[in-house]
C-alpha cells in the first residue's frame, strides 16, 4: 500500500506522454507510406491507403518502417443492414464498405501499425501481398472466403477452411447465424434487454451502474 | 552360360546399371485427417518422390468453430468463455489480450493485485503448455518416457489453476478490471470475496520446484540424448527473415534467433516488474526449438516465483458497470501466448457487443510456414519438423 501512492503519478505521467509519441509515430508513418489519412486511438496505430495503393504501402512499411513482421490480415464488412448481432452505431450516414486491414509490426521494438484499405462492395477487390509477405498467403484465403473478397496475384486463392462447394460468405453481416435461425440460442436474454425489458425499476441500467459502484 | 565375362567388366556393368536414373512416379501421401500426435485433426496431402517430399498442402478447418461469427452475438463478457478454447492448452492466456483491449476501449485501470494474478496464471499455463510439449515432441520422435516425467509434474501446475480458478484447462476467471472477484456471481453475487486460497503461496513455491526438478530430468533424459540430437539438429530449419515474413512468433521465431517476446514490448502485464531472460536459439532447428522451450519453462520459474512473493494487497476487481457497453472503437492487443503472438482486433460501436473481433492465433501463422519448409525434406523428418512447431489445432481453426 505504501508504494501506490508514489507509483500512481509515475503511470499517468507516462499514460500522457505515451498517446503523444505514438501519434507522432503514426503521423511519421503515415508520411512515409503516403498515407490518405492516420489515427492513433487505444494505442493502435492505423493507416488508410487507397486500394490502388496497397501492395506499394505494404512494401514500403517493410523496407522503409522496419514493419518486416507480417501479424495478420483481415477485413470488417460495414453494412447498414445486419442479420447478427448488433448494427453500426451512425446506420444512415455509414458508408457501406469492406474495410480491408493488415498489421505489420516490428521484431526490434513494439512499433507496429494496422493498415486499412477501402474496398466498395460491388468491386471486393485489392491486390495480394503474397509477393511482399509470405505468410499473407493463408491470411488471404481465410479472408477471400469469409467475405468474397478477390486478391489479384494471389497464386492459389481456394478455400482454406470452407469446404469447396460451400456457398455465401459467413463474416459477411448479410449472412445469417444458420444455428441461430433454427433454434433461438437461451443465452439470448442476457443480450437483448434484460434490465431494460424488466418491469422493476430495479432493473434500470442505471440502477444496475449503481450497484456495482457500491 | 558359356561366355566368361571378365570380371572387371562385370562390376562396370553392375555399377552402370545402379546409377541409371530410374523412373520414378511421384505418389500422393494423404497424412490424416488426423494429426501423427493428435493435437488436433489436420490432414497434410504431400506428393512425395521416394523417400523425398517434394511438396505439401495441409488442409486445415476440420475444427473452424466460427469465433468470429459467433462473437458478432456475445455480450464482451460471454466471450472470454468462447476464446478459452482456441489454444485449448493455454486457456488463460488466451483471454488475457482481449479483456486488456476490452478495459482500454472502456478505459479501465486494473488493480495491481488481480495484474499479478493474472502474470502468475499467464506464466502457469505457458509452463503447462511447454510441458505438454516436452512429453509429446519426445513420444512423436519415439521416446515414450519423458511424457510420463512430464505430465506427472505439470499436473502439480493444473492443480494450482484449478484450486485457484475452478477450471483445469479453461479457467473463465478474466472478468473486465480484474479477476473472478466473488464467489457465485451474478445477480446473487454477495460480498463475499474469493481472493488466493489460504496456502496457495507455499504451494505454488512447491510446484515450481517440482518443475525445475522435472527440467534437469528432461535434460538428463532428452537433451543429451544421441537419438534425440540425430533426429533434431540440423532438421527443418527456418532462417529469421523467412520466419519474420510468414509471421512465425514465439518459440518457433526466437529459436531463429530473434530476441523477440512481447514480455518485453507490450504493457499488458507488469513485466517490467520482474528479472528474466529471453532464451534465444542459434540455428532455427527442431533442435533449437526444443531447447527454447525448455529455458523458458526455467524463466517462467522465475518470474512466478518473484511475483508470488511481491504480490501486492488490494481489491481484486476495479468498478465497473454490471452492463458493460464498451464505447465506440478500435484497438488491437496483442500478448505473448505461450504458443507466439495472440492478439485481438476488437471493434466496438458503442454496445453490449462487438461489430467484428478479429482473432489473431499463432498457431495459424505457424503453422502457414508449414509447406515452404517440408519442400525437399525427408519423409520421416516430417514428424519431427511438424511436432516441433508446437501448434494446436484449435489455434489454427477458431
Amino acid at each position: 500500500m505504501t508504494d501506490s501512492p508514489s507509483d500512481t503519478p509515475e503511470t499517468e505521467e507516462n499514460e500522457a506522454v505515451e498517446p503523444d509519441a505514438l501519434a507522432q509515430w503514426a503521423e511519421q508513418l503515415a508520411g512515409t507510406l503516403d498515407a490518405e489519412a492516420w489515427s492513433a486511438d487505444h494505442g493502435t496505430v492505423q493507416i488508410t491507403v487507397d486500394r490502388t495503393a496497397w501492395r506499394d504501402a505494404a512494401t514500403k512499411a517493410r523496407d522503409k518502417a522496419g514493419l518486416n513482421f507480417f501479424s495478420w490480415l483481415s477485413a470488417t464488412d460495414w453494412s447498414r443492414e445486419v442479420t447478427v448481432g448488433e448494427p453500426a452505431s451512425d446506420v444512415e450516414d455509414l458508408e457501406e464498405r469492406f474495410d480491408v486491414q493488415c498489421r505489420l509490426s516490428s521484431v526490434a521494438n513494439a512499433n507496429g501499425a494496422i493498415l486499412v484499405a477501402s474496398v466498395p462492395k460491388d468491386d471486393p477487390v485489392i491486390d495480394s501481398l503474397v509477393t511482399v509477405f509470405g505468410g499473407a498467403a493463408w491470411h488471404e484465403r481465410e479472408a477471400a472466403e469469409m467475405f468474397g473478397l478477390r486478391f489479384t496475384g494471389h497464386p492459389h486463392l481456394v478455400n482454406i477452411y470452407l469446404p469447396d462447394e460451400f456457398e455465401g460468405h459467413p463474416l459477411r453481416k448479410s449472412f445469417p447465424l444458420l444455428a441461430r435461425e433454427v433454434k433461438p440460442w437461451p443465452g439470448t436474454v442476457d443480450v437483448e434487454g434484460m434490465p431494460e425489458d424488466g418491469p422493476s425499476t430495479e432493473n434500470t441500467e442505471a440502477a444496475a451502474v449503481e450497484r456495482g459502484a457500491e | 552360360m558359356t561366355q566368361q565375362l571378365d570380371p572387371v567388366a562385370a562390376m562396370h556393368l553392375s555399377d552402370a546399371a545402379v546409377s541409371v536414373e530410374l523412373e520414378t512416379p511421384d505418389m500422393t501421401l494423404n497424412i490424416g485427417p488426423q494429426h501423427p500426435s493428435t493435437h488436433g485433426v489436420l490432414r497434410l496431402v504431400a506428393r512425395v518422390d521416394g523417400e523425398r517430399v517434394e511438396s505439401v498442402e495441409p488442409v486445415i478447418g476440420y475444427m473452424h468453430r466460427g469465433y468470429e461469427k459467433i462473437s458478432e452475438v456475445r455480450t464482451f463478457a460471454q466471450i472470454t468463455a468462447l476464446i478459452n478454447r482456441i489454444d485449448w492448452v493455454s486457456g488463460f492466456a488466451n483471454e488475457i489480450p482481449f479483456i486488456v483491449g476490452v478495459e482500454r476501449l472502456m478505459d479501465i485501470e486494473v488493480p495491481e493485485r488481480a495484474q499479478y494474478i493474472r502474470l502468475i496464471l499467464t506464466e502457469m499455463t505457458r509452463i503447462s503448455s511447454h510441458l505438454l510439449f516436452m512429453s509429446s515432441y519426445p513420444l512423436e520422435l519415439g521416446a515414450a518416457t519423458p511424457l510420463m516425467y512430464a505430465l506427472r509434474e505439470r499436473e502439480h501446475v493444473m492443480d494450482i489453476i484449478e484450486g485457484l480458478t475452478g477450471g483445469r484447462f479453461h479457467p473463465n476467471f478474466n472478468r473486465v478490471g480484474g479477476v473472478k472477484p466473488a464467489a457465485g456471481g451474478g445477480s446473487t453475487q454477495k460480498k463475499v470475496s474469493m481472493d488466493l486460497q489460504a496456502g496457495f503461496i507455499a504451494a505454488t513455491d512447491a510446484a515450481m520446484d517440482k518443475v525445475l526438478s522435472v527440467c534437469d530430468e528432461l535434460d538428463t533424459l532428452v537433451t543429451g540424448n544421441e537419438f534425440f540430437q540425430a533426429r533434431t539438429v540440423g532438421v527443418g530449419v527456418i532462417p529469421a527473415e523467412k520466419a519474420i515474413l510468414y509471421g512465425v512468433s514465439g518459440p518457433n521465431l526466437r529459436a531463429s534467433g530473434v530476441n523477440f517476446d512481447l514480455r518485453k514490448h507490450e504493457q499488458v502485464l507488469p513485466y517490467d516488474q520482474f528479472e528474466f531472460d529471453i532464451p534465444v536459439g542459434a540455428n532455427g532447428d527442431c533442435y533449437d526449438r526444443y531447447l527454447v522451450r525448455l529455458a523458458e519453462i526455467r524463466q517462467s520459474v522465475r518470474i512466478i516465483k518473484q511475483a508470488v512473493s511481491s504480490i501486492p494487497s488490494g481489491p481484486l476487481q476495479a468498478k465497473v458497470p454490471r452492463v458493460l457497453k464498451v464505447p465506440r472503437g478500435q484497438t488491437y492487443v496483442r500478448a505473448e501466448n505461450p504458443k507466439g503472438e495472440m492478439g485481438y482486433f476488437i471493434v466496438s460501436e458503442g454496445g453490449r457487443i462487438p461489430y467484428r473481433l478479429k482473432i489473431r492465433s499463432a498457431s495459424f501463422s505457424n503453422l502457414s510456414i508449414l509447406p515452404w519448409l517440408l519442400e525437399d525434406q525427408l519423409v520421416p523428418d516430417l514428424v519431427a519438423i511438424m511436432g516441433s512447431l508446437d501448434f494446436v489445432l484449435g489455434d489454427v481453426d477458431r
